[in-house]
């Protein structure tokens, strides 16, 4: 038997290193033009660039436009605007490799080569991976890889998905119910299973995420486009202004206009900052959704997490911990308090489930005295559907038993009627009822009830700031789900829900033109993961769910829509305060070049002349200055593009004020800060000799002009 | 300018006249948006038949609601149709009815000019009226269109803010809106400033002049003529096109103080009243707030600017400055009015795109020019009646993307995403006006269409502003004129390309406001949530403010650094 080679464990996948030579091959591969073309704002930089290139090759062609034609200018310009476009595709480089190493380190734990398919008479066959159609069945021993996705269909087994999602712990995977579904990658630490085929390799969720994360298959998101459009108008028009300006200069004779002074100034108007790196934004996104263990299957779905208005949650697993804990005991009429909570404690003792631990702490914490159990005097009852209670019998012959009201009656009779009506109340108020015997008499009742878990209430204010209204799904009455939903901070919920219950409030809220999302695993939430913007499928679900959602949570954890909400909106407000910091970042750079074109103009020119607050006295520089200012804008700002605009849930105009402040003002002001401080280190830098010498130098190697 | 209490007193007056017409603007806003929304409004038993008639006339139903392609069409035919009945008519003035024997036809060009600059609401006049045009021609062609370019104004910027509100994909009726903005809002207002007018001492006569004889002998004629009902729609409909050639500072036009005044509140009542309105018709009374908030800043730094830009010393004149009281740039300026009361009528004038003039903008400091400049580059603080508002929410629009990015959210104004569609038509606004200027600017200097004068610096700067600002004017439909002695503006190429250019500068940004409501009107609105960017706030208002005044400045300031900031340098 061809045994499947392991998959690197998961601190292999957590660290992705990114490969510098990778970066750099890709920010060079990325001046193609083909590249260049679908960032419009950083094409007409590259236009830009390319002609002042020719214009410095020969000079002669254009006489007209360079008559003060400088070498060493020209070669600086050239040389800033190169690196404005290599900082651009740097960025984007960066966030690739970023996705790559992810990809790359999914890759690896892909399945086996070959699988072992049973046909339907039961045979097997070892047949190589790609073999394999949607509906086969394989089998997977301990120790095994799992080669794809697909459902278990016999036996069971425990699962390690460490190689995924990090979580050590195996899961358990068994055929029939909602715990079916397998992923390719992981293993079969424990049992072995056979399973149906759901997806082909090639098509698996690993595969998806895979190929998401590597930019090559990435669309555009809505919002991206219509950014582009309203930068491509703007540059456009900044494009037709500076033209104008140029033949203004030259046509009123008031200013000669050098063609590298205008190319300078236009691309320091251009939007390069937030044009430059929103390729990286858009990818990093992606990349910090994977990095979340969240399969999404489009960046528009992210995208879509950020708008969502309002989130169905499941009660149980979600807001309560899965399991209903003791909360209190009753005795029965002629039953003492302390010998009831002996009995319970003991009784429960033994009993392994969360339900029965926590019988034991409320006991010991309200003063019970078990007796001590010597090791073999005992013998413990395990829960039976049949019987539908659990128990222990001990070595004098006495009997603890618990379980449900209607299982209790039938081992030990009637309730007497005041306890009886009490458990009917309880049941009422949404609690489970437990009864207790011993040696068939009925001695009291414990009280189960849903235990909301820790911090989720903080999670679900968290949300409200963010502006989504949450709903809780359950099955109980109103009265418990109310009870839970207040308790837990929930803004609405629904009792009593049947399976599709939650895609009727999908499409009420639809069809009211909000956006919601909702958490599902099972078969029958299937539908509605599909119908909502945004459907996280548990990858502990069923096949069928992780099917129809739009992203699929590796950890299984329903609260992670919070983080991917965040990330969505993380994603938004990223572009727009680059965008507001690229529009403000602007005033500075009129200020710094539009002076410096009148300043060999005559004394009449006094008027613009003021406008150069900045002081910058050196013509040339104070171009270059402003170039490079601009260019060096975009490498700053990489990390931000990268990590995302800090975010933390508040209204939405406190959001638009800070964030105005921090990118608008911050623009404004790191502009004239920036210009200035560069212009002052480039002037220093001048004054070194070596510096001077090696322009020339450079410079001695490019054609005559008019030197 | 020596008594302090005439100063306070001047300023006293114009705090008034403002004042009165901001206190009365959400009535009339409502009211407006009510014509705007189909709803009934006050004086329906009037206006509900004369309707009827005129639907009857046209042969339209006004049950019918267009979709954007036929609205399009509408609109643009009928306008068509009006620029070619007034092209006609003042081709043929001399032989209809009313024909004044001492006016010829109109040339070609200045008719084509003429008729592009009425039926576009922009009134820039290439024309003296009293020599040029017949009673004929200003009654049935330029006053007609008066009142049917700001009806259209009106009749779009209803059709836009339905994609606000509607769902169904249309976006109403033009022919429709149309009417009742004449019907409801213009003609009534109209006659009633007219009433107003003649009360405060205007001519309202069909006689053409009197002729007086003077004590000197000669035979003086003053023309004459229906001053007071002129008057009153060209203020009121952001038309501005005056019917003397001397505008607002004929004493005919503008007789005293108080008509002064009263004139300065006909042309803000609609401008001030559209936020309003807007409000009205999308049933959302706070959002006008953001809006007037903004038009109020922009304009009064501008009415501060121009204020300075006069009582700031002339360099060129403070020798002789020295010698007099006055050291501000009093030629030209109307003395019949204190500074402010100049001031406010000019700064109205031009920021309400109606172009009338009290003071002649060539001789004001080159601050004051910026001032009246940068008004016509926004075209929306609060720009001309109807397509003000509708610049204004376009560029909202574009802010509100940004900012809607910004909290983090598809950006979404009144409960409608803004995708890719509408910003690309709200961009393109952007684009369209630079290229209007600037275009013709080369075109005209490079052609040698105007020179630009050898004496200095001072009176070049001057004559390339008087040039911009032609040009702009244009575009914007403002109608504002700064005239300079080196440049004659009524030649061929003036009146080709400035026709062509009022024309684009009027039709593509209407058409791309009702591409966007078109794009609007097919979405299904979306409930408030707490995450929505709340735009009825402070927070949003400043940031409109800036977000207009920074992206406007983006885009003009090289072409101000030539102009008035030469002019500053210089002097001039």
């Amino acid at each position: 038997m061809a045994t499947v080679h392991l998959g690197p464990s998961a601190d292999v996948r957590a660290e992705s290193r990114i490969s510098i030579g990778y970066v750099l091959a890709e920010s060079i591969r990325g001046f193609s033009p083909r590249r260049m073309i679908r960032h419009p704002v950083m094409f007409t930089v590259y236009i830009l660039f390319l002609f002042i290139l020719v214009v410095m090759l020969d000079p002669r062609l254009f006489p007209d436009i360079t008559a003060h034609y400088d070498k060493i200018y020209y070669l600086g310009t050239a040389i800033l605007l190169f690196l404005t476009l290599w900082f651009a595709t740097v960025s984007e480089g960066i966030a690739e490799a970023q996705g790559r190493a992810q990809a790359e380190s999914l890759r690896q734990i892909r399945g086996g080569l070959v699988v072992h398919r049973v046909d339907a008479a039961g045979q097997e066959a070892t047949v190589p991976v790609e073999t394999v159609r949607v509906g086969d069945v394989f089998v997977v021993r301990q120790g095994e890889n799992i080669p794809t996705d697909g459902d278990v269909v016999k036996g069971a087994a425990q699962i390690d998905e460490s190689m995924l999602t990090g979580e050590s712990q195996t899961v358990l995977r068994e055929s029939g119910g909602d715990r079916t579904s397998v992923l390719g990658g992981s293993k079969v630490a424990e049992g072995e299973i056979q399973v149906r085929v759901s997806a082909v390799q090639g098509q698996s969720f690993l595969d998806r995420l895979i190929r998401l994360v590597e930019s090559t298959t990435r669309e555009k998101t809505p919002n991206e486009i219509a950014l582009n459009v309203l930068l491509s108008a703007l540059s456009l028009a900044l494009f037709i202004v500076v033209l104008g300006l140029v033949y203004l200069c030259q046509i009123t004779g008031y200013a000669a206009i050098d063609v590298a002074t205008a190319a300078s100034l236009l691309v320091s108007l251009l939007p390069t900052t937030i044009g430059g790196l929103l390729p990286a934004i858009g990818i990093s996104g992606i990349n910090r959704v994977a990095k979340a263990n969240v399969i999404a299957k489009s960046g528009k779905a992210v995208e879509a997490a950020g708008d969502l208005d309002v989130l169905i949650l499941d009660k149980t697993g979600t807001i309560t911990v899965g399991n209903r804990l003791a909360v209190q005991l009753v005795p029965a009429p002629s039953v003492d308090m302390g010998e009831l909570l002996n009995v319970a404690m003991l009784g429960s003792s033994l009993d392994d489930t969360p339900e029965g631990r926590s019988i034991v702490r409320l006991a010991a914490r309200q003063g019970a005295k078990p007796g001590r159990l010597e090791p073999g005097s005992f013998r413990v009852v395990p829960f039976s559907q049949e019987r539908r209670m659990s128990g222990i019998q001990l070595g004098d012959g006495a009997e603890i038993m618990k379980g449900s009201v209607t299982a209790i009656r039938e081992y030990a009779g009637e309730l007497p009627p005041t306890l009886a009506l009490t458990a009917t109340e309880a049941a009422r108020q949404g609690m489970t009822v437990l009864a207790i015997a011993r040696n068939r008499q009925i001695l009291g009742l414990v009280y189960l009830k849903d235990i909301v878990k820790p911090g989720i209430k903080e999670r679900l204010a968290e949300l409200r700031r963010m502006g989504i209204r949450t709903v809780m799904c359950t099955g109980d009455n109103r009265l418990t789900a109310a009870t839970i939903s207040k308790e837990a901070g929930v803004d609405d919920f629904i009792a009593e829900a049947r399976p599709e219950a939650k895609l009727t409030v999908i499409n009420r809220e639809k069809g009211q033109g909000r956006l919601v999302a909702m958490t599902g695993d099972g078969t029958n939430d299937a539908p509605a993961l599909a119908r909502a913007d945004v459907g996280l499928a548990m990858n502990s679900g069923t096949s069928a769910a992780k099917e129809a959602g739009n992203m699929v949570d590796l950890d299984s954890d329903p609260t992670k829509l919070i983080q991917v909400v965040s990330i969505g909106k993380q994603l938004l407000i990223t572009r727009g305060a680059l965008t507001t910091f690229s529009i403000t970042n602007d005033v500075a750079k009129y200020f710094a070049i539009i002076p410096v074109l009148f300043a060999t103009a005559g004394a009449g020119f006094a008027g613009v002349r003021d406008l150069n607050i900045l002081g910058l006295s050196n013509p040339h520089l104070a171009v270059l200055s402003t170039v490079l200012f601009n260019a060096l804008m975009i490498p700053a700002l990489i990390p931000l593009a990268l990590r995302g605009v800090p975010f933390r849930p508040r209204s939405a105009i406190d959001l638009l004020r800070q964030n105005l402040i921090l990118y608008g003002i911050g623009g404004l002001v790191s502009a004239f800060v920036g210009i200035k401080a560069v212009y002052i280190v480039l002037g220093w830098l001048g004054q070194i000799p070596g510096w001077q010498s090696l322009l020339t130098e450079i410079a001695h190697f490019l054609p005559g002009g008019f030197l | 300018m020596s008594n302090p209490l005439a100063l306070v007193g001047s300023y006293l007056d114009v705090a008034i006249v403002f004042g009165l017409v901001l206190a009365a603007a959400p009535s009339i806003g409502n009211f407006m948006g009510r014509v705007f929304t189909n709803r009934p409004t006050f004086g329906e038993g009037v206006f509900g038949p004369v309707e009827r008639g005129i639907y009857r006339l046209l042969g339209v139903n006004p049950r019918h609601s267009m979709r954007v392609r036929e609205y399009i069409s509408a609109f643009l035919l009928s306008n068509a149709a009006l620029i070619i009945w007034i092209f006609l008519l003042l081709q043929l003035q001399n032989k209809l009815p009313l024909a004044a024997p001492n006016i010829p036809p109109m040339s070609w060009d200045l008719a084509l000019h003429t008729s592009a600059s009425f039926s576009t609401n922009t009134d820039f006049t290439h024309f003296v009226t009293e020599s040029q045009v017949t009673e004929g021609g200003l009654l049935l062609g330029l006053q007609v269109a008066m009142f049917l370019s700001a009806g259209a104004g009106l009749a779009i910027l209803a059709a836009f803010i339905r994609g606000f509100v509607r769902k169904d994909g249309t976006i109403g009726n033009y022919f429709v809106d149309i009417t009742r903005c004449v019907v409801r809002i213009l003609a009534p207002l109209s006659v009633l400033g007219a009433l107003i007018l003649v009360l405060l001492g205007l001519p309202q006569t069909f006689a053409t002049s009197l002729q007086f004889h003077t004590l000197l002998g000669p035979v003086q004629t003053i023309p004459l003529g229906p001053v007071a009902s002129w008057q009153s729609i060209m203020l009121l409909g952001s038309n501005g096109g005056g019917i003397f050639g001397a505008n607002s500072t004929h004493p005919f036009e503008n007789p005293s103080a108080l008509s002064n005044l009263f004139e300065i509140g006909l042309m803000m009542l609609i401008p001030f009243s559209s936020p309003f309105a807007f409000a009205s018709a999308v049933r959302r009374k706070g959002e006008a707030f953001p809006y007037l908030g903004t038009i109020l800043i922009v304009f009064f730094i501008a009415v501060a600017l121009l204020i300075i830009g006069q009582v700031a010393s002339n360099p060129e004149l403070s020798p002789i400055a020295a010698l007099s009281q006055n050291s501000f740039y009093s030629a030209g300026q109307e003395t019949r009015f204190t500074l402010p009361e100049g001031a406010l009528f000019q700064t109205v004038s031009v920021y309400g795109n109606v172009g009338a003039n009290n003071m002649a903008i060539g001789a004001l400091s080159p601050i004051g020019q910026m001032a009246m400049l940068f008004g016509m580059f926004t075209q929306s603080t609060p720009g001309g009646v109807g397509t003000g508002m509708g610049y204004l929410l376009t560029n909202a629009l574009i802010a509100i993307f940004v900012g809607g990015l910004m909290v983090g959210r598809t950006p979404e104004y009144l409960g409608k995403k803004i995708g890719k569609q509408q910003i690309g038509w709200a961009a393109s606004l952007l684009l369209i006006h630079p290229v209007l200027i600037f275009g013709p600017l080369v075109a005209t200097l490079l052609g040698g269409f105007a020179a630009l004068p050898t004496t200095g610096v001072g009176a070049s700067a001057h004559t390339f502003t008087s040039i911009l600002y032609e040009f702009t004017s244009e575009a914007a439909n403002n109608g504002s004129a700064m005239g300079s002695v080196y440049v004659n503006d009524t030649t061929l190429w003036f009146n080709v390309v400035g026709a062509v250019v009022m024309l684009v500068g009027r039709f593509m940004p209407m058409v791309a406001m009702l591409m966007i409501s078109h794009h609007f009107s097919v979405q299904t609105p979306l409930p408030p949530g707490p995450g929505t960017l709340k735009t009825q706030s402070f927070t949003f208002m400043i940031y409109l403010t800036l977000f207009l005044i920074i992206l406007t400045a983006l885009l003009f300031l090289p072409a101000l650094a030539l102009g008035p900031l030469t002019q500053i340098g210089a002097g001039g």
